[in-house]
């Protein structure tokens, strides 16, 4: 019997939904508030809201209660239960924000209402992207999680995503609205992303040479191990590609390093997910590949 | 105050199974749930100068447990003698505990959806007795007491024997101890 991953792909593409979300919305409230161009990047509120949604709900689709999800907003001090209200709240502000710009709610005029909510998604945005790799992080047991460095990844890789997110929706509603400040936002990605390698490498370099021989082992596994393939594609296709394609200002195929990147950040979220080995107490491993799996025909016959 | 910990006594300990399978029965945990493995480490060393030991492994009951503070319900709670345990009612399968458990001492039951862990059997010693566990080894491997009381036996055990705790350097304090014969270290 293995040890089975814990948290699967309903967890990693929450991971991937809720930073793009975060990272949509906060460039949707900084742009009203602070370039005062709303308009341009107001679509992001509704598509980064229904991405922390559909996010969400992966989440509760994952636990092993879901109708019970409801207990995460108790009175406890935990990092989950604090990232559970922040979830919400951020579905609620980013709708709320979204609904004064189609012009048919009797709000619509009320400019300081907005740029509240522009700025609670903006604050909200962050802590949605923060939280997870807080999260991750503060699991002691989870050797190759358990870094500062994490939450920093997990945060510009956050921004990155919306960032590109937010350039592939730009100009679809308001129809053929363009602004300079698109390509202001869209010469920032290359920059996040270029933050984001270096991260990403000094992790693993660091990871590479632990202390401890269970987190070396993982980065020799991203480096020339069994995600070999996912790693180094990450790296290229995922986080250098982009970059270029933002360099050379190819249009060949267009929007075409948006969406790279953001393949880029899903399969990053993959492989930390799936990186959540533990060190093995002397004898473990050959206790439990003795006993057989759960679903075993002889078990399951006692049920 | 009451302080709950367990001693393991390696040098004793034969490897013969029957705390898991006592705590399995007694607690009647699901076919495919084990709270109490016992763990062989070896054989090492060459012919003739041969070594193996067991490691009966159960919830560290840690002072510092990494599995209460990640709980968002307050499922996952400790017990003012020490007792971590969890409320299954407020569980709601998040699996946060087990992945901040160092110690594999939890697991889900595929069944409710809620976790699982060992309690030292909190309502048998609460009354006065022994966990299943320390009641049927045969070779007194296993001892259970109150280190917040200076006339316990485990106390006075632990307190003239060498003994260690399993990953200490994570910062958990965990509160059952192995005592290993000299040779074992490490």
């Amino acid at each position: 019997m293995r040890e089975r991953h814990n948290w699967g792909w309903p967890i990693a593409c929450y991971l991937f939904l809720g930073g793009l979300g975060g990272g949509m919305i906060i460039v949707s409230g900084l742009a009203d508030l602070i370039l005062m161009k709303g308009e341009l990047f107001c679509l992001g509120g509704l598509v980064g809201g229904i991405a922390i949604a559909v996010g969400s709900s992966l989440l509760v689709f994952e636990l092993g209660r879901p109708l019970q999800f409801w207990r995460v907003f108790s009175t406890q001090r935990a990092i989950m239960t604090i990232g559970a209200w922040m979830l919400s709240l951020a579905i609620f502000t980013s709708f709320a924000y979204f609904s004064f710009w189609p012009g048919f709610f009797p709000w619509r005029d009320f400019t300081t209402l907005r740029h509240l909510f522009a700025g609670a998604n903006a604050v909200l945005g962050f802590g949605v992207c923060l939280y997870t790799g807080i999260l991750l992080g503060s699991l002691r047991a989870r050797t190759f999680w358990n870094t500062p460095i994490l939450p920093v990844l997990f945060l510009v890789s956050a921004l990155s995503t919306g960032i590109a997110a937010q350039s592939l929706l730009s100009g679809m509603w308001p129809a053929g609205l363009t602004h300079d400040r698109v390509v202001g936002l869209q010469a920032l990605d290359p920059v996040l992303v270029i933050f984001e390698v270096t991260i990403l490498f000094i992790y693993v370099l660091m990871m590479r040479f632990s202390s401890t021989s269970l987190a070396a082992r993982v980065a020799q596994r991203w480096l020339t191990g069994s995600r070999k393939w996912q790693f180094w594609g990450l790296v290229t296709v995922g986080l250098f590609a982009p970059v270029v394609l933002y360099v050379l200002h190819s249009d060949a195929v267009p929007s075409l390093a948006q969406a790279l990147i953001l393949l880029g950040g899903l399969v990053l979220r993959f492989l930390i997910v799936y990186a959540d080995d533990r060190t093995e107490l002397p004898g473990e491993g050959e206790y439990y590949a003795r006993l057989p799996e759960p679903e075993a025909p002889f078990l399951t016959a006692w049920e | 105050m009451t302080r709950y910990a367990m001693i393991m006594d390696t040098r004793r300990c034969i490897g013969c199974h029957s705390c898991t399978v006592a705590c399995k029965v007694n607690n009647e945990l699901p076919v495919d749930m084990i709270y109490n493995p016992v763990y062989t480490e070896g054989p090492n060393g060459v012919f003739p100068n041969l070594h193996m030991t067991f490691y009966p492994l159960i919830c560290m009951h840690c002072e510092n447990p990494p599995c209460v503070g990640c709980c968002p319900t307050g499922a996952s709670q400790q017990s003012d003698d020490g007792i971590v345990w969890v409320d299954s009612r407020k569980c709601i399968g998040c699996k946060a505990c087990i992945q901040a458990c160092p110690y594999r001492a939890r697991q889900s039951n595929r069944k409710t959806g809620t976790v699982q862990k060992c309690d030292f059997c909190k309502d048998r010693v609460r009354e006065g007795l022994e966990p299943f566990c320390v009641e049927t080894c045969h070779q007194r491997a296993r001892f259970f007491g109150d280190l917040a009381d200076p006339k316990d036996a485990a106390l006075a055990l632990l307190n003239c024997t060498h003994s260690v705790q399993l990953l200490p350097e994570l910062n958990t304090n965990p509160q059952v101890y192995y005592i290993i014969s000299a040779g074992d270290e490490g």
